[in-house]
């Protein structure tokens, strides 16, 4: 078998293969093998149910004690391997529904749901956006993340990134969809909880309310565990609340969210923190079964230059953060400086001005190219007015009597150090410069703060000082243990914890009931198969991705208000409809292949099929030359290219993109359906030398044969002898 | 070598790093796309998020990744 080829689609091929050619002559191997081959085809078409696998073990028993000859043994050893090599990729298929290698086409999910690290179903709420079913849309989403209208907010947007409409002109506005769909359901009072299944009477402590313990236990509340929270923070959301500022994330939106998951039962400890406030053998007395730890990465790294803590002035930008999301309304100076490069540091910057600092810069030791900051935060920092100082290295902070006057700072250059390709930057001597501050905060990055996890003690930690688990299934060291988010990865995504949460609660659903954990994290799932929406090829390729509102620059230098205003009504419901539907499309390039290679017409300009190499597509194009054989779409597996005929017109649709219609015609002589007139002509031109032209008139083939056969009859040449 | 958002990148081989788990074997030779890169101390030890064609979203030690072209819109 092929190394990258699926083995439920290298067992179906094979099977088929052996039946077709005759060679199981004993008919009961035969009937055996056709039934197994059934079962193979319905796993493979993701139609298959639990019991699938116990009928395919049942058949192979009844094989095994009947092999005539040598092509039934061979037939029998050829599945008793795949079926025990690949036992899991079967499983696998009838669980999720997913071909991860994507041969099985029509169950393979779509990169935008495959680049979301909670593997959120994204064309099929668009679609349900599209036509103004924000509910149902939030349903969806929330079959893989609890936290839509903060993801709608906030998310880095991965999905955006592999969005398959990019390789045309712009990706799909995904992450401010979903906030519309939340912010709108809500509004309608339609944003409801599904039914969590009745108390198992297992219980489970989740240690941190930050979006991977939100998660986690919103999915165990639905499995009907009963689930404490532990939390050091006055209130729910962790980093979401104490290190996202207000403009970017009102406060409203966690609060609402996280209510949704209290309503489950869910129960939170504020104010308590873990091994302190509460130990572990506590919970295990209030008979705790799993504990999901979930504490993020709260501590900031140290500068480690002089001054530092010389003056109370100097903070981090997580504790800053924090202060301000408490409450603290106080500018930490007139001129102050962030240290750092990262979303961090502009959050840091951002909020500074807005309590009224008279100016403030961030200095990074790189260039604005290797900032890691996401650019639409740097461009909004430059809009409101916040200074960049590139190439800038800090030395020493310095002041007198208790305040500072300014960061001393020198100029640096970026230098590939020796043995790798990696830029460095190194201070220039005599380019020493100091920036004018009175407060300095420092965003150089993150790390986990361990001191509560003591109980945890076979819990193992990694080289980088976060909890070691196995990603399949968040699983630790330590049985009953299990750890996601920030204090896994270290300092990451808001979607990357949701993930893991997710991934956590189904790993203690399967710990507590002895179930085996997965191989590998489990391929996404498609949650509906929602129909495709009709439009034209003009209309598909005129369609853009909207300018997103802002607030006004004064506001945003003064006040806490949400910056990014939303799109309106009319722009999300068009913006969904943008999307490809790579959920039925999977951009094999079969269509384009036929038309071109085997019909000769290169009718389809679809460029962006190619993920390493795209190049130009335009919809509009393909009705310049398209005869609407239909060959494309009898090629087609997952029926993505269609062929329909609808009030008298015939049309190409590609995953309801109509890329051509033509009249249907009649023939002159019967009344028959014909193909197209395009089509006719194509045929015509090819059979030129074999059928005559019908006088100009249009007919079925019957009509034609019989009327070139009148013609040819009596000028058939007789031969004398 | 340092990613960048965006950068379309193939996981080339097996990396020596703890972080790498026997389940990444099965991501060598696949493409992808760089969605979160090192973040504020671009630290050539970070673990990176990237998305693999038909393998979902992963951080992965950077060792195990090369460029293949910038497509930063």
């Amino acid at each position: 078998m092929a190394k990258d080829t699926c083995p439920v689609q290298s067992t179906l091929q094979y099977l088929s293969d052996r039946i077709a050619s005759g060679v199981l002559t004993d008919p009961k191997v035969r009937r055996i093998c056709e039934s197994i081959r059934m079962l193979v085809e319905e796993i493979s078409l993701g139609e298959a149910g639990d019991g699938h696998m116990a009928a395919i073990d049942d058949l192979m028993t009844e094989f095994e004690k009947r092999t005539p000859d040598d092509t039934a043994v061979k037939t029998l050893y050829f599945l008793q391997q795949v079926l025990s090599d690949h036992r899991e990729a079967f499983i696998s298929h009838i669980e999720t529904r997913n071909c991860p290698s994507h041969d099985c086409g029509v169950i393979a999910p779509s990169p935008c749901q495959m680049a979301c690290p909670a593997g959120i179903d994204v064309p099929t709420y668009l679609a349900l956006i599209a036509e103004g079913k924000d509910d149902q849309a939030i349903a969806v989403i929330r079959e893989d993340n609890p936290l839509p209208w903060v993801c709608g907010l906030v998310c880095t947007r991965p999905c955006e990134m592999m969005c398959v409409r990019g390789r045309i002109d712009t990706p799909i506005s995904i992450k401010f969809l979903k906030a519309f769909a939340a912010e709108r359901a809500l509004s309608d009072r339609r944003y409801t909880n599904p039914n969590p299944a009745p108390p198992n009477g297992k219980r489970i402590c989740v240690v941190g309310a930050g979006p991977g313990g939100l998660s986690c236990a919103y999915y165990l509340a639905l499995m009907g565990y009963t689930v404490e929270v532990i939390e050091s923070l006055p209130f729910a959301g962790g980093m979401l609340m104490v290190g996202i500022p207000r403009y970017r994330l009102p406060r409203e939106v966690i609060d609402r969210e996280v209510a949704m998951i209290e309503d489950l039962g869910v129960t939170f400890s504020f104010n308590t923190r873990f091994g302190t406030d509460v130990t572990y053998e506590d919970m295990k007395a209030r008979g705790t079964d799993a504990f999901f730890l979930a504490i993020g990465a709260h501590k900031a790294w140290d500068l480690g230059i002089k001054g530092e803590t010389d003056f109370p002035q100097v903070i981090d930008a997580i504790t800053f953060l924090k202060n301000v999301a408490i409450g603290d309304r106080h500018a930490p100076g007139k001129h102050v400086v962030v240290i750092g490069g990262g979303n961090v540091a502009i959050d840091a910057a951002r909020t500074s001005l807005r309590l009224g600092a008279d100016k403030v810069t961030i200095a990074y030791r790189r260039s604005r190219e290797q900032m890691p900051a996401d650019i639409e935060e740097v461009e909004q920092a430059e809009e409101e007015g916040i200074a960049f100082a590139f190439l800038t290295i800090p030395t020493q902070i310095t002041g007198s009597d208790g305040r500072i006057t300014g960061l001393a700072c020198i100029k640096a250059e970026l230098i590939a150090k020796k043995g790798t390709d990696r830029l460095a930057p190194v201070p220039i001597l005599g380019k020493e410069f100091t920036i004018q501050a009175d407060a300095v905060i420092s965003a150089i990055g993150q790390y986990v703060d361990d001191s509560g996890m003591k109980a945890f003690d076979a819990v193992n930690w990694t080289r980088r000082g976060t909890i070691e688990v196995n990603h399949a299934s968040m699983e630790t060291s330590m049985p009953g243990v299990f750890a996601a988010g920030d204090a896994v990865s270290g300092p990451a995504t808001v979607i990357e914890a949701i993930g893991g949460g997710k991934r956590a609660a189904e790993a203690i659903h399967r710990h507590l009931n002895g179930m085996p954990q997965p191989r590998m994290p489990k391929i996404p799932v498609r949650r509906r198969k929602v129909p495709m929406i009709e439009m034209t090829a003009a209309e598909k390729m005129r369609l853009s991705r909207p300018v997103m509102p802002m607030l006004n620059v004064d506001r945003r230098r003064t006040t806490f208000q949400q910056v990014e205003l939303g799109y309106d009504e009319a722009a999300v419901r068009k913006e969904a409809r943008r999307c490809l539907r790579c959920d039925v499309c999977r951009r094999c390039g079969k269509c384009v292949e036929i038309c071109r290679d085997k019909m000769g017409i290169d009718a389809l300009h679809l460029g962006y099929l190619d993920f390493d190499h795209p190049v130009k597509t335009d919809f509009r194009l393909t009705a310049e030359n398209c005869i609407t054989c239909g060959a494309c779409a009898a090629n087609c597996e997952n029926n993505a290219m269609t062929l329909e005929e609808k009030e008298g017109k015939r049309m190409l649709k590609l995953c309801g993109t109509i890329l051509n219609e033509q009249e249907i015609q009649t023939c002159d002589a019967c009344g028959a359906r014909l193909p197209s007139a395009q089509y006719m002509a194509f045929i015509s031109d090819k059979t030129a030398d074999l059928t005559q032209k019908a006088e100009q008139r249009l007919l079925c083939n019957d009509c034609q044969r019989k009327l070139s056969a009148r013609n040819h009859v009596p000028t058939r040449p007789v031969n004398p002898t | 070598m340092m990613f960048k958002r965006g950068n379309r990148v193939e996981v080339f081989q097996a990396s020596e790093d703890e972080a790498w788990e026997p389940y990444m074997n099965d991501f060598i030779g696949v493409h992808g796309v760089v969605t979160d890169p090192d973040t504020s101390i671009n630290d050539p030890d970070d673990l990176i998020e990237v998305s693999l064609q038909g393998k979902g979203t992963h951080r992965l030690p950077q060792d195990c990744l090369r460029i293949l072209s910038d497509t930063r819109q």
